[in-house]
């Protein structure tokens, strides 16, 4: 907006700089002062997440050994090598379950759904975008644990958390079918192309940006979640063999130990899975920008 | 117009990046499968959750030595609440509980004695008070976690006290007591609303894991686990917390002091005489006095080895909890620390269910007769290292005795 | 959905299940949401606990009254929405009028980061660094300048810091990405003739953005109070941890309550084996639910199309 002001702009300010009256140099220094305070509140944001970032790095660096990062050793009691797997197991597990739920769903509502009806899913979508994952947590352990019996297991946290996650990938999906553009659509169409044949030739290379762009967004979701996995699951010190075994979550182990006394191994352990998740969340996040962005690109690209 | 096509290059080179990450992860799935079986799919994973005061004994000592082949122990510190439920429920294979489990046969459960533990009352209080070790007693503790005592000076505290550590008190001219509780549900409640119990007839909170819930008010903090005791009761200066003793070095290390702890037989007359034998500060020699004092009271056929070693000598009945009936809780001469409790694994006595299985639970009895004899004492017959490292104190043989038994009835297990 | 993307829906010829077919998928979300309040319903055994429920006498095993949670959930969550509403407004201003655009360029990103932190880093940063620095600098600073201030007085506050202060501090940092994001989309879609007709009128800029941009994008800024305040009103984990949880109301602003998402978090627990435990936790799941979904359903309401943030998550 700044350059909104450039042209216009100048020649007003110029006018009114040389009105000298007490009650216009009030409001031009009033709007010159808060062209700096403002700002300044940018330093609220920034700041907090330098000194957390720092916290965490300079908590768990000094102790993280290659061993402490990879040893599965089920007798060394502080090792992350278990949970680093285990974790990225149940994000395999979890965001395929959620991405065809989610995809299905999604490319459902934005194709063959009437337009009142699609109003309804997607408000229902968006209602469970805003759940607590306390809730969510519940209804995977009263559902999961206990009516189906799959007890604290690799499959109970998974199945939970691809529940917590599959409302981000529908509203993406749905959102990326939606915004094909028309003459693209119309074209497939007219050229009698049948549904599916539109779904998965004509739209699909042009949504799979934003699709994956959303799987992504949902992992950097998923792998930070802690109440649904804690009332889900149980520690395990070995890698899950089957699926209704035990699993530990890397979050489970911060949770598990963040209360520990200060400079024991255990909340180091704490420190360093904290970091990997920071590590992990901030390069999806990244991730995701640069993909929306090039995306961005590449839709204008199309209307040449 | 531009090849609609030419948009495939961005979605190409990304398809090969998501490719990649796929087998990244599969490869660390099925890596992770390899490695860690080495232990193979016979593995059993024997899962434990519950008492925090447990926890450090079988997360750092007992599970990372415990090598028969095929396998492992997984700890979890949630609270003895949790460990009983859990059990209870059959979603793991050892419930962890400070506390014995009345009924525990209803739902095919032991109460399982593996090691005998102590609790201790520990206070922030400045210099020269934290070098030295306050008089307290259950009738103290009793209306402090009742609110009817609340500053540092009160004459009930003074008069327990040498006159020099009496007048320190004073000089803090009303210190406000900030009493800690548990915010998870804890067998450390359940011993400590025990010990308060019996020693005031006045006392209003029901003996239970969560006894203390409804006991609040301006001063009342909690910390979640004990070592969330710790660390709150290390955050405020006057605070006095019911702390178990395996936190003893993470306890020292946050600068607090535990309290001797003296029996009722100075309640009888109303005043509380500062004899040094009034008070009793917890070594092995004094924990283990008022364990084999309490264990006099196991009446093994009527409730198993649930028993309450809370004042040892001082009641009859091995789960009746006199209100505020505590007597004397020492034979003449015998040093006993009151606080003191069995340490419960409670285990199904059948498999069922996914996570209780017979092979599970064949396995969970070998792991007891284990933690029974090479986990509570070494070789030479004196108290193991991983006991010692806790500060617990080893199983007499006669619970031994009865542990066996109970293991005996352990279905198929012969 | 806008009308230049509206598609021509195409209806299927042949079978009737080649008709149904496709449009079961896009039922999933609801069957997900009907899942959800089924299943707490079952598990509450729809007990009714009377009015008992709605007092604020919680003291298992006998009252069951959540009120205590409610204003605890309210007391956290409405102060966190205010300082993420003023700074998100004050960041959201500069970004949009006052900076150059590389460095909003730079800047923008960094405050969407916020969003991605997942909580329960908030909170072991919360729990060991910045609640100590709350109990050792700042409350003890409101305290003696700012005590005669009713509830800013009374009972000194404790010194590890956890409480209502530092809760409110984290809460704010949660919610300040999804308020930031909102005010600043909602005054980016003011027409630039709209604002350009204003400073051509003689308005600084500020005065432009008080009185053009602001009321055109009411609209954005109040979503962005619901979703942020539904944001900070659902949040667990990090509370769970600075917050010392406990089921009183607190004493001063110093104090230590208990939300209704830590503590339905924390209690699970214990009741395991207590089917009127887990009946009040899962009724009080319920209401937390019911008033999360009223919340999200007006605050996009007010937006009045799909908005999908892809870093905030929103």
């Amino acid at each position: 907006m700044a350059s909104a002001t450039a042209g216009l702009g100048t020649d007003t300010a110029q006018d009114l700089l040389f009105d000298r009256s007490f009650r216009t140099r009030w409001r031009l220094g009033f709007d010159k002062v808060i062209g700096w305070v403002l700002p300044l509140l940018f330093l609220v944001a920034i700041i907090p997440i330098l000194d957390l970032v720092y916290y965490i790095a300079s908590q768990a660096l000094p102790t993280l050994t290659w061993t402490v990062l990879t040893s599965t050793n089920p007798y060394d009691p502080d090792a992350l090598g278990v949970p680093i797997l285990s974790t990225a197991a149940i994000m395999l597990f979890a965001t395929s379950l959620a991405v065809l739920l989610g995809l299905f769903g999604g490319v459902a509502t934005a194709e063959f759904l009437p337009e009142r009806a699609a109003g309804w899913v997607r408000m229902t979508a968006n209602m469970l975008v805003g759940t607590p994952s306390v809730v969510l947590g519940y209804f995977g352990y009263f559902l999961l644990v206990i009516t189906f019996g799959w007890g604290l297991s690799f499959v109970a946290g998974s199945v939970t958390l691809a529940f917590f996650m599959t409302p981000y990938v529908f509203r993406i999906a749905d959102l990326a079918y939606s915004s094909i553009p028309r003459p693209i659509r119309e074209a497939a169409y007219g050229s009698g192309a049948r549904p599916y044949q539109y779904v998965l030739r004509v739209a699909a290379p042009i949504a799979f940006p934003q699709i994956l762009n959303g799987v992504f967004l949902a992992l950097a979701i998923g792998v930070g979640e802690t109440a649904p996995i804690v009332l889900t699951t149980t520690q395990s010190v070995i890698f899950p063999p089957t699926i209704y075994s035990p699993v530990t979550f890397l979050t489970g182990t911060i949770w598990e130990n963040f209360s520990q006394p200060a400079g024991s191994p255990s909340l180091a352990l704490a420190f360093q899975a904290a970091l990997i998740l920071l590590v992990v969340v901030v390069a999806l996040n990244i991730l995701v920008r640069v993909i929306s962005a090039r995306y961005q690109k590449r839709l204008e690209g199309l209307y040449q | 117009m531009k090849r609609r096509s030419g948009g495939m290059s961005v979605g190409v080179a990304v398809a090969i990046a998501i490719v990649l990450l796929i087998v990244g992860i599969a490869g660390g799935y099925f890596l992770g499968k390899s490695t860690t079986s080495s232990t193979n799919n016979n593995t059993i994973n024997l899962t434990e959750t519950g008492s925090s005061l447990l926890y450090p004994l079988f997360k750092n000592y007992w599970f990372p030595n415990y090598t028969a082949s095929n396998v492992v122990l997984s700890a979890a510190s949630t609270g003895s609440g949790t460990g009983q439920s859990s059990a209870e429920l059959g979603l793991v294979n050892i419930g962890a509980s400070d506390g014995y489990l009345t009924n525990a046969s209803t739902t095919n459960l032991i109460n399982f004695p593996v090691a005998i533990s102590a609790q201790l009352i520990y206070y922030n209080l400045p210099a020269p008070l934290n070098g030295v070790h306050l008089n307290l007693n259950g009738s103290i503790l009793a209306e402090i976690y009742s609110g009817v005592i609340t500053t540092w000076d009160n004459p009930e505290i003074l008069a327990a006290q040498p006159a020099s550590v009496a007048s320190e008190l004073s000089a803090m001219s009303a210190q406000t007591i900030y009493p800690v509780k548990r915010s998870d549900s804890s067998g450390d409640t359940f011993l400590f609303t025990s010990l308060c119990y019996m020693s005031l007839a006045s006392f209003p909170y029901p003996v239970s894991t969560s006894g203390l819930t409804g006991f609040s008010g301006a001063n009342v903090l909690t910390g979640n686990g004990n070592s969330g005791m710790v660390s709150t009761a290390k955050g405020q200066v006057g605070s006095i917390a019911y702390i178990g003793i395996s936190y003893e070095a993470s306890a020292a290390a946050a600068g607090l002091q535990y309290a001797a702890v003296g029996n009722n037989a100075t309640l009888a007359n109303g005043t509380y005489a500062a004899t040094a034998s009034d008070y009793i500060l917890p070594t092995t020699a004094t924990v283990s006095n008022d364990a084999n004092l309490g264990l006099t009271r196991l009446d093994f056929a009527t409730y198993g080895l649930a028993v309450s070693l809370i004042l040892g000598g001082s009641y009859a009945g091995a789960t009746t909890l006199v209100h505020g009936g505590g007597g004397t809780n020492a034979a003449a001469g015998v040093l006993a620390y009151p606080i003191v409790n069995l340490e419960y694994a409670l285990i199904k006595t059948v498999p069922g269910g996914t996570v209780v299985t017979a092979a599970a639970l064949a396995a969970t009895v070998a792991f007891m007769h284990w933690a029974l004899s090479y986990g509570n004492y070494n070789s030479a017959g004196a108290s193991s290292a991983w006991i010692d490292g806790v500060n617990f104190v080893p199983l007499t043989p006669e619970v031994i005795g009865y542990d066996n038994v109970e293991l005996a009835s352990v279905s198929g297990i012969s | 959905m806008s009308a230049a993307t509206t598609p021509h829906r195409h209806r299927s010829a042949g079978t009737v299940a080649g008709r149904i077919v496709p449009f079961v998928p896009a039922l999933i979300p609801a069957a997900l949401l009907l899942g959800i309040v089924v299943e707490l319903l079952i598990s509450s055994k729809l007990t009714n606990f009377g009015l008992d429920f709605w007092g604020s006498n919680w003291n298992p095993p006998d009252h069951w009254g959540i009120a205590i949670f409610v204003t605890g959930s309210l007391l956290t969550a409405l102060p966190a929405l205010f300082f993420a509403m003023a700074i998100g407004l004050g960041i959201a201003i500069a970004s949009t009028t006052y900076l150059p655009g590389w460095i909003t360029r730079f800047l923008d990103p960094f405050v969407d980061l916020l969003a991605g932190i997942p909580s329960i880093v908030y909170g072991i940063w919360g729990y060991l660094l910045v609640a100590p620095f709350f109990g050792t600098v700042i409350n003890p600073a409101l305290y003696n300048h700012l005590g005669f201030i009713p509830g800013f007085g009374g009972v000194a506050p404790r010194a590890d810091g956890l409480g209502l202060p530092v809760g409110i501090f984290i809460l704010t940092l949660m919610a300040l990405p999804i308020t930031t994001l909102l005010i600043r989309d909602a005054l980016r879609s003011v027409p630039r003739d709209l604002w350009e007709a204003g400073l051509g009128l003689g308005a600084t800029r500020w005065e432009t953005m008080r009185h053009v941009a602001i009321p055109y994008g009411s609209r954005g800024i109040l979503s962005a109070a619901f979703l942020g305040f539904g944001r900070a009103f659902g949040e667990t984990v990090a509370i769970a941890m600075v917050l010392n949880v406990v089921a009183t109301y607190p004493i001063n602003v110093y104090g230590s309550t208990a939300t209704m998402a830590s503590e339905m978090f924390l209690l699970l627990d214990s009741a395991f084996g207590n089917s009127q435990y887990l009946a009040a936790l899962s009724e009080m799941a319920l209401v937390l639910l019911v008033i999360s979904l009223a919340v999200n359903i007006i605050g996009r309401r007010l937006v009045a199309r799909i908005v999908t943030y892809e870093v905030a998550g929103l």
